[in-house]
């Protein structure tokens, strides 16, 4: 079943197109990658879908129902990228505040607070006020607030940005437990490593408009093996040639993108004539990265671009 | 409305718990009793004694005698002739005589008490020169500025026309008779064609008035604004999306902020009223008359500041929403401002002619209304309909405002970035 569902729609502002015949579902219980660069039109479609402006053209339903009423609000759960808290409110009334707004009766938003603050690790921070809270803590508050209702459709703008590696993997913890109690989620994000670890599906927008979308592991599979991870010792002159489309190095590898028509046995055998030592040769599907910056750039990113 | 409740409680309660709410409500009050009672506490126990030689020249021995007794007659002070000398206080005017001999050179005399004058400031003293009739009385002090000096020329005056009129073959009697002083008693009338005692205090309860009304408005209207660049600046609003209006977001701010101000209001009037009651009979022994605050006027005051509140508040919210940091907000806010500071240039023009066709005219139009109309309701009583209307008025506009901010609003709250020009602003009213 579908529970976010754009179809056909347009969004303008004055003479500014922001989103352009812009349609793709969202299927219950999984975690969609709603990606593109900034000022594609991901958080204008994001608005529409949470309804806080609605679209000029199209239609956008959500849970089989048209977006008409504030009432469908209460199943969505919206962690905006720009975000805040009151500065001069505790954690736990503004917890409660937001969790009323929502319909959430003030007994029942208090156990939950408790029970959220307890597992996210914040529980002694209850009765502090955000500017006496680190960043990491502030934004664990906020992705608190915005799923304290429980609801069927989450949607997450970068929810792990300033977040330490432990605590990444605690939210990552909590968004993996909800998907598998059937909630869905859609997830924006510029880090392409969390999108291939997370996201069942993706669409990636451009310019106001869908280039890309899918399963995620189809559109990988749509762009094929065209890419060698090489591991090597030795001189590079091998590489540049009429072969590669594009060469990125990292440290302790090379990722090699091939030409269309390319033979990748040829890279090795090349690679061996030129004297350098061979530890690994991988023929893979391109990453994510690598087909994101194509499909924005359409080119890619430069050759021998370092990497960190 | 539930959602609106919600936001109106959160609004009251975040600044309702702070403590500048506290020691704004509570000190206040206290301020305006101290501005109150002080000057008139200064005025009826300051002073003490002051000690004035009076160096007589006139050679009419009875003259020093005579303004003793005037002021002796003044410093046991009836309540009617305290009302006469207003601010006189009880100083006492201790005199001591000094003679200038028929040979002695006056000048002289005058240099050196000059002198010991510009070294000891409780050196005072007064010059008679000239015969009882053209006596010109010179006083050389420190502090010239003395409301009470104005009892030592009563005092003075009193006691030449006391000598003349004997002069001239009258008795005591009959002098204390024939300068018996007359009152003129002021009565209002009010519009209901009733009359009614008082009204030189009206200008004082009209000045507090519109001093409150300005000072609240302004100062509650700017919290709506704050609030909505907070809300705003820190991204709050992008969540509060997801689950209000931005119309009753707006809403919900306004009216919690503006219970915040009624509350502090209420207990302002509160005090104000336990200070007349209790006040005015504490005070009025004194023989200084406090100005009365009628209920029904404590009502209208409530009623315009409810009504000037709204009406600059959604303004103020406009513009929160149209700018992105409280120094853009500064210029922003001009124009609204300025709306509410017009009247605090002109009420001197109403106040001197309140039932002019002007007056009446300016108290109609509604951002003035709430200062103006209040103003004129403190010092004229304008028929029921002048005050209706105007509130009518008032309640069309804010309908209005409330109608416009909204569209405003609702679209400015997300946007960030440069200020909006006028013609952007047009726009934003219609989008869908």
């Amino acid at each position: 079943m579908d529970v976010v569902e754009l179809k056909n729609v347009t969004k303008r502002f004055d003479q500014f197109v922001a989103v352009r015949d812009l349609s793709f579902s969202v299927r219950q219980g999984t975690i969609f990658g709603l990606l593109g660069p900034n000022g594609a039109g991901k958080t204008t479609s994001i608005r529409m879908i949470v309804n806080i402006t609605a679209p000029d053209e199209g239609e956008v339903s959500v849970m089989g129902r048209k977006h008409v009423s504030t009432e469908l609000q209460q199943h969505i759960g919206y962690l905006p990228e720009e975000r805040g808290l009151y500065k001069k409110m505790k954690i736990g009334d503004q917890l409660v505040f937001f969790a009323n707004l929502k319909d959430i009766a003030t007994a029942e938003a208090w156990r939950r607070v408790d029970q959220w603050l307890e597992r996210l690790e914040l529980s002694e921070w209850k009765n502090k006020k955000p500017p006496d809270l680190s960043k990491g803590m502030q934004q664990k508050v906020q992705f608190i607030a915005s799923i304290i209702h429980d609801p069927e459709v989450m949607i997450l703008d970068e929810p792990f940005s300033g977040l330490d590696p432990v605590n990444v993997n605690l939210l990552k913890g909590v968004i993996i437990d909800l998907k598998s109690r059937g909630k869905t989620v859609i997830f924006s994000t510029h880090q392409m490593e969390q999108v291939e670890q997370m996201c069942d599906d993706i669409c990636l927008i451009n310019h106001s408009t869908k280039v890309l979308s899918g399963s995620l592991k189809e559109v990988k599979r749509r762009y094929g093996k065209n890419t060698v991870i090489l591991d090597y010792e030795g001189p590079d002159s091998f590489l540049g040639t009429d072969l590669i489309k594009r060469h990125n190095r990292f440290p302790n590898y090379s990722e090699i993108l091939l030409n269309d028509s390319a033979d990748a046995q040829e890279v090795l055998r090349r690679a061996l004539a030129a004297g350098a030592r061979v530890n690994r040769f991988e023929l893979v599907e391109p990453s994510l990265n690598e087909i994101f910056i194509e499909c924005v750039t359409g080119k890619g990113s430069n050759g021998n671009q370092r990497q960190e | 409305m539930k959602k609106v409740l919600i936001i109106i409680k959160r609004e009251y309660l975040v600044r309702v718990r702070t403590r500048a709410f506290l020691i704004g409500t509570i000190v206040t009050p206290l301020l305006m009793l101290a501005l109150i009672t002080l000057p008139i506490f200064f005025a009826t126990r300051g002073g003490g004694v002051r000690r004035v030689t009076v160096l007589d020249q006139t050679g009419e021995p009875d003259l020093f005698d005579a303004i003793n007794r005037s002021l002796d007659s003044r410093s046991e002070s009836s309540e009617e002739t305290n009302r006469n000398d207003p601010g006189v206080g009880r100083t006492r005017y201790v005199l001591t005589r000094r003679v200038i001999a028929p040979g002695e050179e006056l000048q002289t005399v005058q240099t050196e008490f000059q002198r010991q004058a510009g070294q000891d400031p409780d050196i005072t003293y007064l010059v008679l020169r000239g015969g009882l009739d053209k006596l010109e009385p010179e006083y050389y002090a420190k502090n010239t500025s003395d409301f009470s000096i104005g009892t030592l020329e009563r005092a003075i005056n009193d006691a030449v026309a006391n000598l003349r009129l004997r002069r001239a073959g009258l008795n005591p009697s009959q002098i204390s008779a024939y300068t018996k002083r007359v009152e003129m008693k002021r009565n209002k009338i009010t519009s209901s064609g009733e009359v009614r005692e008082g009204g030189g205090t009206d200008f004082v309860v009209a000045f507090v008035m519109l001093f409150f009304i300005y000072i609240s408005v302004l100062m509650y209207g700017l919290f709506v604004m704050r609030g909505v660049i907070e809300e705003k600046q820190s991204r709050i609003v992008e969540v509060l999306v997801s689950s209000v209006k931005p119309a009753q977001m707006m809403l919900g701010k306004v009216i919690g902020i503006g219970a915040v101000g009624l509350t502090q209001i209420g207990v302002w009037v509160l005090s104000a009223l336990v200070l007349t009651t209790f006040g005015v009979s504490a005070v009025s022994s004194r023989g200084v008359s406090m100005p009365s605050l009628p209920v029904s006027l404590l009502v209208y005051f409530v009623i315009f500041f409810v009504l000037g509140y709204f009406l600059f508040a959604t303004l103020y919210a406009m513009v929160g929403s149209t700018v992105s940091s409280e120094e853009e907000a500064q210029q922003a806010q001009f124009p609204v401002t300025i709306l509410l500071v017009v009247p605090m240039l002109i009420f001197n023009m109403i106040i001197a002619n309140p039932t002019s066709g002007a007056s009446i005219a300016l108290s109609m139009v509604p951002f003035f209304a709430p200062t103006l109309m209040m103003m004129r309701i403190a010092v004229v009583n304008p028929p029921l309909w002048q005050i209706l209307l105007s509130m009518a008025i008032m309640v069309a506009t804010i309908l209005g405002c409330v109608w416009l901010s909204a569209r405003i609003y609702r679209v400015g709250i997300l946007m960030y970035g440069k200020r909006p020009s006028i013609a952007e602003l047009g726009r934003w009213i219609r989008y869908s």
